[in-house]
C-alpha cells in the first residue's frame, strides 16, 4: 500500500482553524506525558503556565509587565524580519542587528544621558541604534544585489561579529570602557543615567512603559506600509520575482536596499527599547529575539496581523513557562523551550496538513489522481 | 483520511477535558501550599537546578540541605528559577515572579546578578535580598554573601607541599580560570602556594590560566602541558571539571581537585580538595529571616556582608586520602587551628614554617615579609593581614613562588 501527497485545490478556513487547534492539543497532549513522567499533574502545571502565574500572585501587575518586556522586542524584530522575507531577502541576523542597536544606545545613554533631559536622550538612543543596524543591513543589501553575495551567510555572521563585540565590551577592563561600572574590580555592565531609562504610564502597581504602544503604532505602520503603500507593493513584486519587477521598470538596487535598511533598522529599535527598559546592556540582551523573530514571521506567513498574534502567544508561552516552572523542582527552564519546539513543530504539521491530503495508491491501476493535480505528489 | 480526521478531532475533544479538569486541580493545590511553615525561599540559578556537578549544583545542594534542617519543605517553600542569563532585565524579571509567588527572601548565586538585586532590594523592602559573590549591600534587607576558600586552599597546599617532599619534585602545577585578573583566582593560587611553602620552601606553583570558569578539554590540555612540559608532580586546580585531577590520575603524579572529593574521578592521584558547604550560610540566613519581624532588620540581625571561613565550616577540606604523605594530616590540624582560633591568617607578615617527622610535626610562626613574585613586599614581616576588601577585590599580584606560564 502506497500513499501520495496531493495539494488541496481549495483550503477551507474552519478546516484550518480545526486542525491548528489540533496541533495545539496534541502539543499539549505530548507536553502532559512529558510533565507527567516527571510526576507533575500536567493540570496544574499547564494553568500557571497559560495565566502567567497571575493566580494568587503578590504582584500581578509586575507579572504583566514583565509578559510585556519579551513581547515588545519579540514584535517589532519578527515584523522587521517579515518585511525582509516577504522580499525573499534571508535576514537572519537580527541577532547581531539587535546588538548593534544596543550597542550604539547605550553610547548615546552613557555619553549624553547626564546632560541632556530624559525624553530628548531616548529619542536619541533610539535615532543611533536605528541608523546603526540600519547601516548593517544596507551594507549587506548592497553586496547582495550588486555583487550577488549570499545574504544568508553575510546576516549570520554579522550575529557572531556583534555578539563577540559585546562580549568584548564586557569582559574588558579598561580606561576607555565607559560602559563598565567603575566601582566593580569584576567588569560588569554598568546603569545608564536615569534620564537614559525608559519611562512609562503608572496605573498603580503597574507601569505600562512607552515601548509598548509605540511597538503597538509600528506594527500598525508595518501593516499599512505593505498593504496600501506603493513601496508595499514594490516589495511583493521584488518577492515574487525580480525580473518581473525589471521589466516593469522598478529599481530592484534601490528597493531592496531601502526594504532591508527599514527592517535592520527597526529591529536596532528593539535593541533600544530593550537596553532602554532594562537600563544597562548584556551579552544576553537579545533573548534570542532574532531567531525566534524567524520563527514568528514564518509561522504568521509574514501576515502582521497574525505575527502580533503569535508573538504574544510565543511571550505567553515562554513568560508562563518559567512562572510555571518556579514551583517544580523537577523542572528547569529548558522545559520551556522543549514545549515551544513541540508547538512550532505541531502547527506546522497541522499546517501541512492544511494543504495537503494524502491519497491511496492502488498500485495496480494507472495513478488518474497525479495527473489531475499537476504532478505534485510525493511518496510518503 | 477520514481516520486521521477524528483522530484529530477525539485530541481536540480530549484537550478541552483537561482544561475543563483545570478548575478542580486548581482550587487543590492552592490549598495545599498554605500547610506548614508558610516561609517561602526563592533562588535564581545560573545555571540548572538539575545539575549533577559543579556552581549550581554546589549551591543548589547547599539550600536543599539548609531547608531539610529547618523543617521546611523543598517541594512547597522552594521556588527556583535557573538559567536566568546575567542581564539586567531577566534577572529583574526572575525577581518579580519569585517576589510575585510570595518568597521572603531571595539568593542570586552569580556576581552578575549584582545591579538587578541592589535594585530590586529598594524596590521590595519587605523581601530579603542575599548576592553571592557580589560587592553591593544596603543596611537593611540586601547583604552579599562569600566564603573564605583561601583558607581552605592553604591547607591543599600543605598536603600539596609533603607530597612534592615526598616524590622529591618541587614543581607543582595548578589549572586556573582566570588569573589575576579576579581576586578569587588571584587569591587562591596565593593562598595554595603559601601553603606549600610553609612545608617546602623551594617549590615553585606554575600557573596556567585557561581564561574561562569551565572548559573540559582546556582543563585538560593545561593539566597536560603543566605534567609534560613543566614536570609537575601536583597538579591543583580552580576551575569546574575533574579533568585536571582525571589527568594527573593517567600520568602517575598527584593532585587536589576543588568543590569536590575528586578522588572518585582520581583514585590514585587525589590528596584533597578545597570544599564549599553553602548550606552554612543559607541556613544562618533563612534562620535569621524567619525569627525577624520584619525584613529591614536582616542586615543587622545577620551582621552586615557575610564572609565566613574554616571556623564557620563555610569552606573546608576533603577527607585526606591514603596517596597523602604521612606528615600531611598533622599540620594540616595544627593550621586548621590557628585559623580556626583567629590567631593567624594566610596573607600576613607571618609565615607558618612545619617541621618533624610524622608524629611529632610542629609549626612554628616566622616573622617575615609577604613579598609578590617582582620583589614587592606586600606585608612587611610582622603586620597582620591584608583586608577583606584586598582578598574579595584588588589582589592582582602573585606572591613569591608563583610562575605564570599563560
Amino acid at each position: 500500500m502506497r500513499f501520495h501527497l496531493v495539494r488541496r485545490s481549495e483550503v477551507r478556513l474552519i478546516r484550518k482553524i480545526c486542525l491548528y487547534l489540533a496541533g495545539i492539543a496534541v502539543s499539549f497532549i505530548i507536553g502532559g506525558i512529558i510533565l507527567s513522567s516527571l510526576g507533575i499533574n500536567p493540570l496544574s502545571y499547564y494553568r500557571d503556565m497559560i495565566t502567567i502565574g497571575l493566580i494568587g500572585n503578590r504582584y500581578p501587575g509586575k507579572s504583566v509587565e514583565g509578559l510585556l518586556k519579551l513581547f515588545v522586542p519579540l514584535l517589532i524584530t519578527s515584523l522587521a524580519l517579515a518585511l525582509a522575507f516577504k522580499m525573499r531577502f534571508w535576514n537572519i541576523g537580527g541577532e547581531g542587528e539587535f546588538i548593534a542597536g544596543a550597542i550604539l544606545a547605550a553610547v548615546v545613554a552613557f555619553k549624553l544621558g547626564d546632560s541632556l533631559p530624559g525624553p530628548v536622550v531616548v529619542l536619541l538612543m533610539c535615532i543611533a541604534a536605528s541608523v546603526s543596524a540600519g547601516v548593517i543591513g544596507l551594507v549587506t543589501a548592497h553586496l547582495k544585489v550588486r555583487f550577488n553575495t549570499n545574504e544568508t551567510l553575510m546576516t549570520l555572521m554579522i550575529n557572531y561579529i556583534m555578539l563577540y563585540v559585546i562580549k568584548y565590551l564586557g569582559e574588558t577592563k579598561a580606561d576607555w570602557n565607559f560602559f563598565l561600572r567603575e566601582d566593580s574590580e569584576r567588569p560588569i555592565f554598568a546603569k545608564f543615567p536615569e534620564n537614559a531609562i525608559m519611562d512609562g504610564i503608572e496605573i498603580g502597581n503597574f507601569k505600562l512603559l512607552y515601548t509598548v504602544p509605540a511597538a503597538i503604532l509600528i506594527a500598525v505602520l508595518v501593516y499599512f506600509y505593505l498593504k496600501s503603500t506603493k513601496q508595499g507593493y514594490e516589495i511583493s513584486v521584488v518577492g515574487d520575482s525580480v525580473n518581473t519587477a525589471k521589466y516593469a521598470g522598478m529599481n530592484v538596487y534601490k528597493i531592496t536596499v531601502r526594504t532591508i535598511f527599514l527592517s535592520a533598522a527597526l529591529i536596532g529599535l528593539a535593541g533600544a527599547f530593550t537596553a532602554s527598559a532594562s537600563g544597562t546592556i548584556s551579552t544576553d540582551i537579545t533573548n534570542n529575539v532574532g531567531w525566534t523573530g524567524v520563527i514568528v514571521a514564518w509561522l504568521s506567513k509574514l501576515s502582521v496581523p497574525v505575527i502580533g498574534i503569535v508573538s504574544l502567544l510565543i511571550s505567553v508561552l515562554q513568560y508562563g513557562c518559567q512562572a510555571a516552572s518556579a514551583s517544580y523542582s523537577q523542572i528547569d527552564h529548558n522545559f520551556a523551550d522543549l514545549m515551544q519546539g513541540i508547538f512550532l513543530f505541531s502547527i506546522l504539521a497541522a499546517d501541512f496538513f492544511a494543504n495537503f491530503r494524502l491519497v491511496r495508491v492502488h498500485t495496480a491501476k494507472t495513478e488518474p489522481s497525479k495527473a489531475s493535480d499537476g504532478g505534485s505528489g510525493k511518496d510518503v | 483520511m477520514k481516520k486521521l480526521l477524528s483522530v484529530l478531532v477525539a485530541s481536540v475533544v480530549m484537550c478541552g477535558a483537561l482544561f475543563a479538569g483545570c478548575a478542580d486541580t486548581g482550587s487543590e493545590s492552592v490549598e495545599g501550599g498554605n500547610t506548614g511553615s508558610d516561609f517561602t525561599v526563592g533562588a535564581i540559578y545560573i545555571n540548572s537546578q538539575n545539575d549533577t556537578a559543579g556552581y549550581t549544583y554546589a549551591h543548589h545542594k547547599g539550600i536543599t540541605t539548609a531547608m531539610e534542617n529547618l523543617g521546611l519543605s523543598v517541594a512547597d517553600n522552594l521556588k527556583i528559577i535557573d538559567n536566568v542569563p546575567e542581564d539586567d532585565e531577566q534577572v529583574m524579571t526572575a525577581i518579580e515572579q519569585l517576589a510575585g509567588q510570595g518568597c521572603d527572601i531571595i539568593f542570586g548565586i552569580s556576581f552578575g546578578y549584582l545591579n538587578a538585586f541592589a535594585e530590586a532590594a529598594e524596590e521590595y523592602p519587605d523581601i530579603v535580598f542575599c548576592h553571592a559573590t557580589g560587592y553591593l549591600s544596603n543596611d537593611t534587607n540586601f547583604n552579599n554573601y562569600f566564603g573564605r576558600i583561601y583558607q581552605a586552599r592553604y591547607l591543599a597546599g600543605i598536603a600539596a607541599g609533603y607530597k612534592s617532599l615526598e616524590i622529591g619534585n618541587n614543581d607543582l602545577g595548578y589549572v586556573s580560570a582566570w588569573g589575576t585578573e579576579y581576586a578569587e583566582t588571584c587569591s587562591g593560587i596565593n593562598a595554595f602556594t603559601l601553603g606549600v611553602l610553609s612545608v617546602n620552601p623551594d617549590a615553585v606553583v606554575h600557573v596556567k590560566e585557561i581564561s574561562t570558569w569551565g572548559d573540559q578539554e582546556l582543563e585538560r590540555q593545561a593539566a597536560e602541558v603543566l605534567i609534560t612540559t613543566y614536570g609537575c608532580g601536583v597538579i591543583a586546580q580552580h576551575c569546574d571539571s575533574a579533568q585536571p585531577q582525571i589527568v594527573a590520575n593517567e600520568q602517575g603524579v598527584y593532585g587536589c581537585g576543588y568543590n569536590s572529593d575528586m578522588s572518585v574521578e582520581a583514585h590514585d592521584a587525589h590528596l584533597t580538595a578545597p570544599v564549599w558547604n553553602w548550606d552554612v550560610f543559607y541556613q544562618l540566613a533563612m534562620e535569621t529571616a524567619m525569627n525577624e519581624s520584619s525584613a529591614s532588620e536582616f542586615v543587622s540581625n545577620i551582621g552586615g556582608n557575610y564572609y565566613g571561613g574554616l571556623s564557620e565550616g563555610m569552606v573546608d577540606i576533603s577527607p585526606l586520602t591514603d596517596n597523602n604523605a604521612p606528615e600531611a594530616a598533622e599540620a594540616i590540624a595544627l593550621a586548621r587551628d590557628l585559623m580556626v582560633s583567629g590567631e593567624w591568617d594566610v596573607f600576613s607578615g607571618t609565615a607558618l614554617r612545619f617541621s618533624g617527622e610524622a608524629g611529632s610535626v610542629t609549626v612554628e610562626q616566622v616573622s617575615m615579609d609577604l613579598m609578590d613574585n617582582e620583589n614587592n613586599i606586600i606585608v612587611a614581616g610582622g603586620e597582620p593581614s591584608v583586608g577583606d576588601d584586598v582578598i574579595q577585590g584588588s589582589m592582582n599580584y602573585y606572591v613569591a613562588g608563583v610562575v605564570d606560564e599563560s
